[in-house]
């Protein structure tokens, strides 16, 4: 389907279902509220097609270009149906496993996640292992029949609802860095796995600490080829800094508006709103230029660290402002309204860390972008 | 819109062009070369083309003169708005014509100075002679700049429409040739972080270094995004907001870009300072970032609506 009938018919349909599409919450609503309300909302798009268009039809899709996942997302963030972050997880982990994972194995699992019928995670970081991915630890060794795997993650985010995890394991030598490191897609309720949710600054159970003792995991659910896991997550960090991105991109559009209609007079200063707007918009501009360039097949690489910068900045330029404009909101204000500002802001934070922090992302502009070479 | 081929075969034109010594060498190869046509033809490629390899060379010419003219339909030099603004730069008391803008040193004999009066803008054809005119020498001097400024009386003038096209025409223009200028200056700080060496290392082995000039290119990529999207919208906004990034990253680039050249870069052996200086008055042509950027805020916060998206 065309981009814009796509656009229209979709428009027309999230107007007519709005009560069904509708959250049953109040605000930003618990962290469970969310996943339910995601639960339902992907289950009514997927049936009714609108989520399948832009997917491979090996794994449940329509086909056709990447821009209606763009826009699908865009619309349901936009009016406030799904939370940006925890809807994206699909964009982040769901091509990565049809590039990497056996035909059959993607042809049953992506339905689930794009319906709605399972959560995934993300595996990568560790208590000794943040940006230096290539020095995780968390062991897989061969056995009779399949991997076992001993170990721990961190900061998994939403494991505590996750059906799979695609994971991160060394495989080689501690010291084969990242030519060691094989990625597998684990069963959370598998026996051996322990999931102990983390409180986060914003006050959510957001992410979990994950431990594996022992754990089987068959080597059918291999992604790609054992010491090909260092490919696997070049793979999916430019996915994770593209489409989620320009869903963001219309949530942070929504709150700025929104922010605009409740700041007391007087407590913007003009000239950081001005440049607020103009950074918002550039990224925007980036980011279709991104959604662009993926929908005519082109591989996505480190130009995406750019717009990764570019949406941490922004991100957090909005939630400043945010910070002048309500003020006391944010600092004593205690009703659904206020509760909800400040959380958002507190998780703004957390934009210059997650998904690779602001300086791993200028180490690889440096490195890849403007061919610096080594910086040892 | 003209062919790949016909594209390359233009770019190729430009560059030649901007090989030439002087400034009145460069505006007689861009008249060989067919830039009014190539602007009829396809305005967006032939804009974005010349201007960002004039900021790329740090050249000098009357494309930004030519480009306005032409938009405005007038025949002759039209005189730029005063430095750091972006109304006309003519104003009428009852007979009085008092004008207040720039233009380049090697205009004619006559003038056309726009004037917005009340609920319209007028276009005056005016002699040069009438006015004062000053030779800028200013921070950058090969810039060739004319200050106009003076009043004169019972001039005739018509009416005119398309003063914001044209100052968004001309917004998009200096936007480029910033850019252009913006990735030359990066270019010069890499080549040469690659090549100093200090502590037994490459400087482009220091973080400090390196971040710096990301940070370049991350500026220089969100303005180069705003300007791709203001040729898509063509709405004068979005050529302001493009404008004010593509002075705004300048600066930034400059900044770093000096600080990453330091000594060599400070001195007029090495090419950085020339867009340094450049770069520092096309903030200011037709609107710097800083006061567009206020202008924007103060109208988005007064109305409480941001600008529209841009569509996917
Ligand atoms: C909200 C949130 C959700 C998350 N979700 C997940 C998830 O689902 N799955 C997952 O695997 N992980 C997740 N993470 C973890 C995240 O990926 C890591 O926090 C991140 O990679 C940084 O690692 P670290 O926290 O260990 O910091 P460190 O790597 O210890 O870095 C500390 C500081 O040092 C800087 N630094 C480190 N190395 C360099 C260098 N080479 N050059 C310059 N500066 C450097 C960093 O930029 C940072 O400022 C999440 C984190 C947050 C905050």
């Amino acid at each position: 389907m065309e981009l814009d009938e796509f656009r229209t018919s979709l428009d027309a349909w999230l107007d007519e279902q709005e009560g069904a599409l509708a959250p049953d919450h109040d605000g930003l609503g618990t962290l469970d509220e969310q996943m339910a309300q995601l639960t339902k909302v992907k289950r009514l798009t997927f049936d009714a097609g609108w989520m399948r268009w832009g997917w491979p039809v090996r794994v449940g899709g329509l086909g056709g270009t990447t821009l209606p996942r763009a826009y699908l997302g865009e619309a349901l963030t936009s009016r406030d149906l799904v939370e940006p972050g925890i809807y994206s997880m699909a964009e982040v982990l769901a091509p990565t496993m049809i590039d990497f994972a056996a035909p059959e194995l993607a042809a049953t699992m992506v339905p689930r996640l794009l319906r709605g019928d399972e959560t995934w995670c993300q595996g990568f970081s560790e208590p000794g292992t943040g940006s230096n991915l290539a020095s995780l630890s968390c062991r897989a060794v061969r056995s009779h029949g399949g991997w076992r795997v001993t170990g721990q993650k961190v900061w998994t985010s939403l494991a505590q609802y996750s059906e799979r995890c695609v994971l991160l394991t060394r495989t080689g030598s501690v010291e084969s860095a990242h030519r060691g490191i094989t990625a597998l897609f684990v069963d959370m309720d598998s026996p051996g796995i322990t999931v102990r949710p983390i409180e986060s600054m914003h006050g959510v159970e957001e992410f979990c600490e994950v431990f594996f003792d022992d754990v089987a995991v068959p080597f059918d659910r291999t992604l790609g080829e054992e010491g090909q896991g260092w490919s696997v997550a070049m793979d999916l960090l430019p996915y994770e800094r593209s489409t989620s991105l320009w869903h963001r991109a219309a949530y942070l559009h929504r709150r700025l508006q929104q922010l605009l209609d409740a700041a007391p007079p007087d407590t913007l200063d003009a000239a950081e709103v001005g440049q607020t707007t103009q950074l918002l918009y550039a990224f925007r501009a980036r980011s279709r230029s991104t959604q662009h360039r993926l929908a005519r097949g082109e591989d996505l690489g480190p130009e995406t660290s750019i717009d990764k910068v570019l949406l941490a900045t922004i991100e957090q330029a909005v939630f400043d402002l945010v910070g002048d404009g309500l003020a006391s909101d944010l600092a004593i204000g205690d009703g659904t309204t206020s509760e909800r500002w400040r959380t958002e802001f507190l998780y703004s934070r957390a934009a210059t860390i997650y998904g690779g922090s602001a300086e791993i992302q200028r180490n690889i502009i440096a490195r890849r972008l403007l061919d610096l070479g080594s910086d040892r | 819109m003209i062919d790949a081929a016909a594209r390359e075969l233009f770019e190729r034109g430009i560059g030649h062009a901007f090989d030439q010594p002087t400034s009145e060498a460069v505006d007689a190869a861009l008249g060989e070369l067919g830039w009014h046509d190539a602007l009829a033809a396809d305005q967006r490629a032939a804009v974005s083309a010349l201007f960002r390899r004039q900021g790329e060379v740090s050249a000098t010419s009357s494309a930004l003169d030519w480009l306005l003219a032409s938009s405005l339909g007038a025949d002759g030099a039209v005189v730029l708005p005063a430095l750091g603004r972006w109304d006309p730069p003519g104003e009428v008391y009852g007979p009085r014509l008092r004008v207040n803008g720039l233009s380049r040193q090697s205009i004619g004999d006559r003038v056309v100075v726009v004037a917005s009066a009340r609920d319209k803008d007028i276009a005056f054809d005016v002699p040069a002679a009438d006015l004062l005119l000053r030779p800028v020498h200013g921070v950058d001097p090969q810039l060739e700049l004319l200050e106009i400024t003076g009043e004169t009386v019972d001039v005739d003038g018509q009416p005119l429409i398309g003063w914001e096209a044209a100052l968004a025409l001309g917004q998009l223009a200096v936007g480029h040739e910033l850019v252009g200028a913006s990735r030359a200056m990066l270019e010069l700080a890499r080549a040469h972080a690659l090549e100093r060496v200090q502590f037994g290392r490459p400087i482009a082995t220091f973080q400090a270094i390196r971040h710096r000039l990301a940070d370049s290119l991350v500026a220089i990529e969100a303005a180069e995004a705003v300007l791709d999207a203001a040729w898509l919208d063509r709405s004068p906004q979005t050529a302001a907001m493009a404008k004010a990034m593509s002075g705004r990253s300048a600066r930034i680039a400059a900044r770093h870009c000096q600080q990453v050249l330091a000594g060599i870069g400070f001195t007029t052996e090495h090419a950085l300072h020339r867009y340094v200086r450049r770069v520092l008055v096309l903030d200011l042509l037709l609107g710097s970032s800083k006061a567009l950027t206020r202008k924007l805020g103060s109208e988005v916060v007064a109305s409480r609506q941001l600008p529209p998206l841009l569509p996917l």
